[in-house]
């Protein structure tokens, strides 16, 4: 792995009396994989808004290349090549997808960028080609499927070529087809060394995709940070996080207790 | 350890023939259809979404359809203007020949047209009423058409009141006309795209789709909310509670779509954006279009009396 690309150091961010991160440390390589887990409500998005440097934490900080993001610092020329290097695939492609034709929505992040307009038209081309949707150029990002949507909006963040992409619960509402060809093509862009961080739940995809993983509690803290195998398979810890459950059900007059998510073991039995 | 799942005795219990409501008789008070608010969010949802669907005409091949998006809206609205800077009768009736021209050119089907036109006529006409009366429109004396008396005040209908009032409606229902030949022929990515090449400035363009786009999302959000409402009621609800429930569902509303809006810059940000949309410049526009927009104009020279 490459030096550190993100290092955060004791992040908070609260809206107005709730905390959404509470004293958050952890650092992002360049060219890994890594899934930021945790329950619903203990501020994934929120962290991820903060790395996109969309919103900025009340207290501690966040250093990006070793320069510190602030709302007075992301201006000029370090804002623009912030958005060229970092893309945000948000949760809802609904809020990302605001322009009149798919061929409009992809080629708005080059355009805004100044990139000339024959690169950017080659560029929106090459990005529909390389994701199967070509077919969907003109058509109106509203009309599309839940599946259609998150290829636009994946599509409209490749375009200005990002070498980090933040990706928020990119499974979310897909369907099964759909959240493997997402797992194919995030797997071959981390063959080209782009670097990924992954806010999710989906514990699946975590153990598929993921080089490290941090966990968020349900005190917005970081409960732990380390390889996804080692992470995944202390049970206690995704217990104690509510990301998986423990499960009950009987076998005649044998009473089978066992977690539910990745390595669930049938480990008691009454 | 997993916890066991308690459910309670009442929630076991499982639902009879022969309880109460069954059988399609007695349960008085049942739900008796939808309500006012759910017909009306119905009817308002639907109408939004008829007035803008346009595909079914707006891919027939036709003489608008066959225009360039730009030279389609700047020929229209040049018309329009003529429209509504006509004085003549003659002038508005080569106007309204004109429209009904490019209705049978376009392909698109009177009815269509008419029933969009309908509410602005029924509209103007009501607001105009007072127009067709002696009081705004004092005609020569001794030549009302209708003549009553209200309250001992004598009211009547005169010549002038009439054509000044018959005048206004037709204008008024010519430039809808106009304007619903635009939407009719014209889908809304290329509507939104022509205003873009045209020189209307791109963050106005871009607030006005996004309006036209958000609302359908909070529309559905709306529609949904008053259906998972409706799932849950058996007897109707008394007003009060209703309308309670009504401001609480707009202040809903309201909340959700401001966090959409923040959502949305958000996205806005994230990819680039800083206060100036760049669009991708358009193709150059043919033989037709400019002949197009060249008659657009002759029309409106004709309408200033040159």
């Amino acid at each position: 792995m490459d030096q550190d690309l993100y290092k955060l150091e004791g992040v908070s961010y609260s809206y107005g009396e709730f905390p959404a991160l509470t004293d958050v440390s952890f650092s992002v390589r360049g060219g890994e994989c890594l899934a930021v887990l945790g329950a619903n409500g203990t501020g994934k998005s929120t962290l991820l808004k903060i790395l996109n440097g969309l919103v900025f934490p009340s207290s501690g900080s966040v250093a990006f290349e070793g320069r510190e993001i602030t709302e007075e610092g992301l201006r000029g020329g370090f804002l623009r090549r912030f958005r060229e290097t970092v893309g945000f695939v948000f949760s809802e492609p609904d809020v990302q997808l605001f322009c009149p034709t798919v061929f409009e929505e992809v080629a708005f992040g080059p355009l805004q960028l100044e990139l000339p307009e024959e690169e950017v038209s080659m560029r929106v081309e090459d990005v529909l080609n390389m994701l199967g949707i070509s077919a969907l150029r003109e058509r109106a990002p509203h009309t599309l499927s839940s599946g259609e949507k998150k290829k636009v909006a994946i599509a409209s963040v490749l375009a200005v070529n990002p070498d980090v992409l933040l990706m928020d619960e990119p499974t979310n509402g897909l369907d099964p087809r759909t959240q493997v060809w997402l797992l194919e093509l995030v797997g071959g862009l981390k063959e080209i060394k782009k670097t990924f961080v992954i806010a999710t739940h989906d514990l699946s995809l975590a153990e598929d995709l993921a080089d490290r993983v941090v966990v968020l509690d349900e005190s917005h803290s970081v409960a732990s940070v380390g390889p996804t195998r080692e992470v995944l398979e202390d049970k206690d810890l995704l217990l104690k996080v509510n990301i998986i459950h423990e499960h009950a059900h009987r076998h005649g007059s044998l009473v089978h207790r066992h977690s539910h998510g990745p390595y669930a073991t049938h480990d008691e039995h009454d | 350890m997993a916890q066991t799942l308690k459910i309670p005795e009442w929630l076991k219990e499982t639902r009879r023939a022969g309880g109460p409501g069954d059988g399609g008789g007695g349960g008085g008070g049942g739900y008796r259809g939808p309500g006012f608010l759910e017909k009306n969010l119905a009817h308002v949802a639907s109408t939004v979404r008829w007035l803008m669907d346009s595909d079914d005409s707006a891919s027939r091949p036709g003489l608008l359809q066959g225009l360039d998006s730009r030279a389609r809206i700047a020929g229209i609205f040049i018309i329009l203007v003529a429209a509504a800077m006509s004085e003549t009768t003659v002038e508005l009736a080569g106007i309204i020949i004109l429209t009904a021209l490019l209705t049978v050119s376009s392909r698109v089907r009177f009815v269509t047209l008419a029933k969009r036109i309908l509410p602005a006529f029924v509209f103007t006409t009501v607001i105009t009423i007072p127009v067709f009366f002696g009081f705004f429109s004092p005609g020569p004396p001794g030549t009302p058409i209708v003549g009553f008396s209200v309250l001992s005040l004598e009211v009547s209908m005169t010549t002038e009141g009439l054509s000044t009032g018959a005048f206004f409606i037709t204008r008024v229902s010519a430039m809808v006309a106009l304007a619903a030949l635009l939407v009719l022929t014209t889908r809304q990515t290329d509507f939104f795209r022509g205003l873009r090449r045209l020189l209307v400035p791109g963050f106005f363009v871009t607030a006005l789709f996004m309006t036209f786009r958000y609302i359908f999302i909070l529309l559905k959000l709306f529609e949904d909310a008053t259906l998972a409402r409706k799932s849950r009621t058996i007897t109707r609800p008394a007003i009060g509670s209703s309308q309670r429930w009504f401001a609480s569902r707009i202040a809903l509303f309201l909340k959700k779509s401001l966090a959409m809006a923040e959502e949305v810059g958000m996205a806005m940000a994230s990819r680039g954006f800083s206060g100036r949309i760049r669009t991708v410049g358009g193709g150059s526009l043919k033989g037709k279009d400019y002949l197009w927009v060249g008659t657009s104009v002759f029309v409106l020279f004709l309408s200033l009396g040159f």
